[in-house]
């Protein structure tokens, strides 16, 4: 009974927080570095599977209860797990390896809610009228000539969640942070990236420097770290978003385990308002393991291979 | 470039509806869906490399012929958090591996699921192949 007060309560709490800074409304007071300012080294885990978007089966529900969470973790642990060997030859294919070597989580988050954008408060990202995407070989249109034909998750450059904003995947969810005078470094595991975040109050370079990872300015709003991300390039997206995106992260230490990570999307070019993903960032063990992604990526031989065969098959067709 | 992104991230999706898992790269890209194969050999040489880690076996015919196959797994970040290590995997170890062969025709599969030759699954557990469940 007790148990069940405490998670009301605390379903009670996050629901009057929906929409607003979790930082500001937390008592809890976070440790400080040597040179004052609000701790929030160390090795982070966002890992979840509490789903980015509400799915339509839960519309309406912004939050689980504790059954219903127990049921939802169980039913999506089944689903993902590679192991399975139905629905198919593709399918099976697209499940690539054993379960063993993904690391996708099985709970979700302890706030219950039922997806991590928390506005608008129907928890689905507000597009604007989808564009057409051509599919097609690689997603090109046409069969990979060269390595610039891939992806760039493929081609070791970029990976779609690791931000920023900076989301769970499949694995490799894990994040460092460093703090230094005038410095915060975020550590990135997924194709080892450091994002080295000014906390001066320079301002952003130029608009016509444009950057894959975009150029991030950070500040302190009492406890809380405010980073501003600007200037990102034409050729990465998210959600729809591209080199028009502007990001603002806020990092709170709201307890000793808890980094609580919001984001805040605005792109008039493809959502139709600002929204919010709040994710928690729990403290795991380290280290940050090295994604020496280039070097082993035998896999970009084997998929250009793939589209020659595809080819050759093709033209003893005709 | 940035159109092919968005595909990507589509086809995630996608794959998310209908087959949950999915790997760094399209695994349907380089490896055939109607070439299944079933090997059978011992380990001859582990590497646990990012993005995804290869492990390389000699497989026996029935002439006694040795064919040296490379089989694509994944990233080898999460198994060692877990304590997994290429001790799980000394030379010589006898595997079973059921995938897909590259589309290339070369000796190369995905480990779309691999097992001891006893049958128990590779990577569950601590690094000991002696401490696998099961055993």
């Amino acid at each position: 009974m007790r148990h069940v007060a405490i998670v009301l309560g605390a379903v009670i709490l996050a629901g009057t927080l929906a929409g607003q800074s979790v930082g500001q409304n937390k008592t809890y007071t976070p440790p400080r570095t040597p040179d004052g300012q609000p701790d929030l080294q160390g090795v982070w885990t966002n890992v979840t599977i509490t789903p980015l978007e509400r799915p339509a089966n839960l519309a309406g529900k912004e939050f689980f209860t504790p059954a219903e969470a127990r049921q939802f973790e169980k039913d999506t642990v089944d689903r993902n797990n590679a192991d399975r060997r139905d629905g198919g030859a593709q399918a099976d294919l697209s499940r690539a390896y054993n379960d063993a070597w993904y690391d996708r989580g099985t709970k979700v988050v302890e706030t219950l809610r039922t997806s991590l954008v928390i506005d608008p408060p129907d928890g689905r990202i507000p597009r604007v009228a989808a564009q057409g995407a051509a599919a097609g070989p690689g997603g090109f249109g046409r069969p990979p000539e060269g390595p610039e034909d891939r992806s760039l998750p493929e081609r070791c450059i970029l990976w779609p969640t690791a931000g920023p904003p900076m989301m769970p995947s499949f694995y490799n969810n894990n994040y460092q942070i460093v703090q230094s005078p005038g410095y915060v470094t975020i550590l990135v595991e997924m194709i080892h990236d450091a994002r080295i975040i000014p906390i001066d109050s320079r301002p952003h370079v130029d608009s016509k420097v444009r950057q894959w990872m975009g150029d991030s300015r950070g500040h302190w709003d009492g406890n809380t770290l405010v980073v501003e991300t600007t200037n990102f390039n034409d050729k990465t997206r998210f959600q729809r978003s591209g080199a028009n995106m502007h990001l603002v992260e806020r990092f709170t230490r709201t307890a000793p385990d808890t980094v609580t990570y919001e984001f805040t999307v605005t792109d008039p070019s493809a959502f139709a308002r600002p929204w919010t993903a709040q994710i928690p960032m729990k403290r795991t063990d380290g280290p940050i393991i090295e994604y020496a992604c280039n070097e082993g990526n035998y896999a970009m031989e084997g998929m250009l291979a793939g589209a020659r065969a595809d080819e050759k098959k093709a033209a003893a067709k005709k | 470039m940035g159109k092919g992104f968005v595909t990507l991230l589509g086809l995630a999706g996608l794959l998310a509806a209908v087959a949950p898992a999915w790997a760094h790269h399209a695994f349907a890209a380089e490896f055939d869906a109607q070439k299944p194969v079933k090997l059978k050999g011992t380990v001859a040489k582990v590497e646990f490399i990012n993005p995804h880690s290869w492990i390389h076996i000699d497989v026996k015919d029935t002439d006694g012929k040795v064919t040296r196959w490379m089989v694509e797994g994944g990233s080898p970040n999460a198994l060692f958090r877990r304590g997994v290590t290429k001790d799980a995997l000394p030379q010589g170890t006898e595997i079973s591996v059921d995938g897909y062969q590259a589309k290339d025709g070369s000796n190369r599969a995905n480990g779309r699921d691999i097992t001891f030759a006893d049958g128990r699954k590779l990577f569950v557990g601590g690094s000991n192949p002696d401490e696998q469940p099961g055993k």
